[in-house]
């Protein structure tokens, strides 16, 4: 064992500062006045989720004894066996409001999808460090991954969990860009999901936003086809988003996608939430209400305001200091990451490292961004924050690995 | 590249993008927190407050003994804002409401087409168990919500429906114009709860409540220091008395008619009924609108208020009136005797049906001859003494109206020589149009309050009261506002000429039909019967009367439509309430019968 001071106590400090935050939170939002509206099983979510993050403090510090190589050799069989687990949920599965996604064995319930997370992560960084020569000739193995998260998001879509399924839509191009897929390639990944963003705001930003697009895919990588098919890749979405919101989707569906931008169009379906949720934050000003004062909070304004739109607890109550402190942990965790990634000279610890970073990034920029009405509601939790065992288990196994990875770093050999 | 460049390129990249979603986040929240804090702040103000209007008590409505005669109910009211209505939850309310969900879907949809976002009333009256298992379960019910509303009930034996009056909701002319009046509130309609609006009705109060997302109310906001607390409205104190005034009610029961009783001194009123009644219990709360159809279209108008808007001639009860001006304008003195042959005939024949002989003031009003009040007419027309004839009659109370305190009394008639040019052209009238309104025929017409004030001037010594029905109005602060009505001695009566009449009414009961229906042991009675000529049908019936005769306590005039002679039906009710008035009982059973089981031919002319 090396010496103890070269583990990453930072990384420690921020997880039980978030998680001292979502304890706040979800107090608040399930203890406070609020609770004489709530039915009883939300009232023990408080409890619940100390219980939760004791045993995931175990968990993690069972995780610093596992040799780092494990993880990479077991990688392949923990993501067999997760999917094998997805599968036999999606059949025999409990469902909970709607989304077969619970396994329950013996007294535990878990989502199969949670395990299924760190096993796709690991097999995706597993494959990935053996074929270190993704380029634009060979995208083979870039196929190869994108198949390794697709598998499981397909599962998720299955389940009915697509919010969760967004998620590996978010890593992969940050995966496949880290193993050397070429910029302009890895651009033209990411586009279609600004492009459709733009196009729901208005089919005329759609256009500019595909236009700027293949300008940055063709600024960065002057191939010829691959900008014409930036481009008419970028028409396409622009066309498919204007049918499936024109005429795929029912104009209740077209109003709960659009209704972010503009709360009036649902105003009592998706829109109330995205009014009640913006009244929250805003009403929270500089200083905020006060712990357990929040009136949209307390007087049960918000949905779901344990789990989803637990940011709005904290933005009404500790207001635009509390809101920015955390915004500005969540950075500090994420840059903390990445420098232990950019540190580590193994590059499965690299991968897995950064994709586990940016795993938290995009269920952070969906989960803030549809609370503060940036994007639309896609209910995915704020990592340790929101309400939620298997989540708060699933994220903190994801940082002890990456806490094991980094504190092992000499020890794991340079060989690959 | 080499692999050591990429991945450093790589790291920037990344650090860039995680550095810009911070700036994102941060900006997003200082545009909303610090920003927009001004618009967000007032919206969740809203959102967790509500300003209810409360709405204050309505004053109450009193008798001269402290019975009260109108008070306040409570009701309970399940409203609904149909916005925030889940119709899934349909089956659960339909169960709490104890009703077939059809019904509900059915109110529910009509509170859709009043207003998706404005609360309505969903069904009011609903009994308190009903009420308490909507409360329980409102957490469940977004949309649903519950209000404690009043309405009026009348809690003695007695309706007094032309007194107290109904109320129904202000249209929408109105709540517009008023800043004190909002959709769905009820004003006065008629009788006292009309005229008295401004006064009972009180002031609103505002209260701040705290309120969830279910609307459910939470408690008052920042300990009710914004609210406002009505202001109950004030008392109305009355000169009814309740007893006498059940009593009159259960005599003109299946009757058509009216009958004042007044407190001859001070004009207070101490029983008023209009027959036929309306149940004012059917017009509370939710109005019983089949009722209210058959209330208006029953040829019987039970709404109209006859004791304060009919028209009726006097017939014989004008005769004591006639006499008092006779003797004051010199036409007659007391001693002085005119034959009657059975007629009088001046142009046609005007029967008397009174036996032929000698007759003198006194005698006349006994035995109610006509033909001393045609001569004495006669006289007043032919020395051009009919404005001033009109005038004193008018003194009495009789023609112009009374401004008594009740809606829609009516003036009666006593013509003079405009209002007859106006009637019958200038010049085109003469003796012949003059003469029956010596004898309380043709042309003069009443109402039985008018008469009850011009008898209440017989006993009182010549005073002409204003009859009210209120004496005082207790404000919310317990300050007593008396009403304090004129009373004006009416000058050219003399007291010497006051007697002479009185003994002849006296006298008058003591004689047939009226000493056997009107005569009260022990209890002296002034009184004088009438009948009213009725061109569609039978005539009407009259009695005025006050007693003691020579300490009066109270006046009464009756009025009987289409009952005959005012002897057998009038007379009878009048005395009943006098002994009931003077005595506290009644101890006549055979003229109470006789009244119950009275039935006047109802109708006109068929």
């Amino acid at each position: 064992m090396q010496d103890k001071r070269e583990f990453s106590w930072s990384v420690i400090f921020i997880w039980v500062a978030l998680f001292s935050v979502g304890l706040i939170a979800i107090y608040s939002a399930t203890q406070g006045p609020v609770s004489q509206f709530l039915p009883s099983f939300i009232l023990e979510n408080f409890f619940r989720q100390s219980l939760w993050i004791s045993i995931s403090l175990v968990v993690l510090i069972v995780i610093q004894f596992i040799p780092p190589r494990t993880f990479q050799e077991g990688a392949y069989l923990f993501y067999i066996i997760s999917i094998i687990l997805m599968i036999i949920t999606l059949f025999f599965g409990a469902e909970v409001s709607g989304s077969r996604s619970w396994l329950r064995i013996g007294p535990m319930n878990f989502q199969t999808g949670e395990i299924t997370k760190i096993a796709t992560l690991l097999a995706a960084a597993s494959y990935l460090t053996n074929r270190r020569d993704i380029s634009s000739e060979n995208l083979k193995t870039a196929l190869v991954t994108v198949l390794i998260f697709a598998i499981p998001a397909i599962l998720l879509v299955m389940q009915n969990e697509a919010g969760v399924a967004i998620v590996y839509l978010g890593i992969l191009p940050v995966v496949l860009f880290w193993s050397g897929l070429p910029y302009g390639i890895s651009a033209l990944m990411v586009s279609p999901a600004f492009i459709a963003y733009f196009t729901i705001l208005d089919w005329r930003l759609g256009i500019i936003a595909a236009l700027i697009a293949t300008l940055v895919i063709f600024l960065l990588q002057r191939r010829v086809w691959l900008t014409v098919t930036s481009f008419v890749f970028g028409a396409l979405v622009i066309i498919g988003a204007e049918v499936a919101l024109n005429q795929v989707l029912q104009p209740h569906q077209r109003a709960r996608i659009e209704s972010f931008a503009n709360p009036s169009l649902d105003p009592l379906g998706a829109g109330w939430n995205v009014l009640q949720a913006k009244t929250a934050i805003g009403s929270g000003g500089f200083q905020g209400k006060g712990f357990m004062e929040g009136t949209q909070t307390q007087l049960r304004f918000l949905p779901e305001q344990w789990t989803d739109f637990i940011f709005c607890v904290v933005g009404e109550e500790f207001g635009f200091l509390g809101a920015s402190t955390l915004i500005i942990l969540f950075s500090l965790l994420f840059l903390k990451l990445l420098s232990m990634a950019a540190s580590h000279k193994h590059p499965f610890a690299q991968l897995m490292i950064v994709s586990v970073t940016f795993l938290y990034f995009t269920h952070f920029i969906i989960n803030i961004g549809s609370a503060t009405a940036l994007l639309p509601i896609i209910g995915i939790p704020l990592p340790f924050i929101s309400y939620g065992g298997s989540a708060f288990l699933t994220n903190t196994i994801l940082l002890a690995i990456c806490l094991n990875l980094d504190y092992n770093k000499r020890s794991l050999s340079i060989y690959r | 590249m080499s692999n050591e460049q990429r991945s450093k390129s790589s790291i920037r990249v990344l650090q860039v993008i995680i550095i810009g979603g911070l700036l994102i986040m941060l900006g997003r929240i200082f545009h909303l927190q610090i920003l927009d804090y001004e618009t967000y702040s007032p919206l969740s103000m809203q959102n967790s407050l509500r300003m209810e209007v409360v709405n204050p008590a309505r004053g109450l409505i009193y008798d001269r003994h402290g019975t009260i005669i109108v008070e306040n109910q409570p009701i309970y009211t399940i409203i609904i804002t149909p916005s925030l209505l889940d119709l899934e939850n349909l089956s659960l309310l339909a169960d709490l409401l104890q009703l077939d969900e059809e019904i509900v879907y059915n109110r529910i949809l009509e509170a859709q087409e009043y207003s998706w976002q404005r609360t309505s009333r969903l069904f009011t009256e609903v009994s308190f168990e009903v009420f308490s298992n909507i409360q329980e379960n409102l957490w469940q019910l977004p949309g649903i919500g519950h209000i404690i509303e009043s309405k009026r009930n009348y809690p003695s034996n007695i309706l007094a429906s032309h007194i107290n009056g109904y109320l129904s909701e202000a249209n929408r002319e109105e709540y517009l114009r008023s800043d004190h009046l909002r959709l769905g509130d009820k004003i006065g309609r008629s009788g006292l709860e009309m005229i008295y609006e401004d006064y009972i009705r009180g002031e609103k109060g505002t209260s701040y409540i705290s309120v969830n997302a279910f609307g459910q109310a939470l408690g008052s906001y920042d300990n009710g220091s914004l609210n406002v607390t009505p202001t109950k409205g004030a008392d109305l104190i009355t000169t009814l008395d309740a007893d006498l005034q059940a009593l009159a009610e259960i005599l003109m029961e299946n009757k058509q008619g009216g009958l004042v009783a007044i407190d001859p001194h001070t004009g207070g009123i101490l029983s008023i009924v209009s027959a036929p009644q309306f149940d004012l219990h059917k017009l509370a709360g939710r109005m019983d609108q089949s009722y209210w159809q058959e209330l208006n279209s029953n040829p019987n108008t039970p709404l109209y208020n006859r004791a304060i808007s009919s028209r009726q001639p006097p017939g014989s009860t004008f005769k004591p009136f006639m006499g008092l001006v006779g003797l004051h304008l010199g036409l007659v003195t007391p001693e002085w005797e005119l034959y009657n042959p059975g007629y009088y005939v001046r142009g046609r024949r005007y029967n008397d049906l009174a036996d032929p002989g000698n007759y003198n003031l006194h005698k006349s009003i006994q035995k109610s001859s006509n033909t001393y009040f045609f001569w004495m007419m006669e006289r007043i027309a032919s020395r051009g003494l009919l404005n001033r004839w009109s005038s004193m009659i008018k003194d009495f109370g009789m023609g112009p109206i009374s401004q008594v305190d009740l809606p829609f009394e009516r003036a009666g008639i006593v013509p003079d020589s405009t209002y007859m040019n106006n009637t019958f052209g200038e010049r085109r009238w003469g003796l012949g149009d003059l003469i029956s309104l010596g004898v309380g025929q043709g042309m003069v017409s009443v109402s039985p309050l008018q008469m009850a004030v011009a008898t209440a001037s017989l006993a009182n010594g010549g005073y002409r009261i204003q009859p009210h029905v209120v004496s005082a109005i207790r404000h919310a602060d317990g300050e007593i506002q008396y009403t304090n009505p004129e009373i004006n001695k009416i000058e050219w009566i003399q007291p010497d000429h006051l007697e002479i009449i009185k003994e002849a009414m006296k006298a008058a009961l003591l004689d047939g039909g009226s000493n056997y229906y009107g005569a009260i042991p022990g209890i002296e009675i002034a009184g004088k019967t009438g009948t009213a000529q009725n061109p569609q049908g039978e005539s009407h019936g009259w009695f005025i009367a006050f007693a003691p005769a020579d300490d009066p306590q109270i006046a009464v005039a009756v009025l009987m439509e289409n009952s005959g002679f005012g002897s057998v039906s009038a007379t009878p009710i009048a005395s009943l309430l006098i002994e009931q008035y003077l005595t506290g009982t009644t101890t006549r059973q055979h003229i109470y019968n006789h009244v119950i089981n009275f039935l006047p031919e109802h109708g006109t002319s068929e």
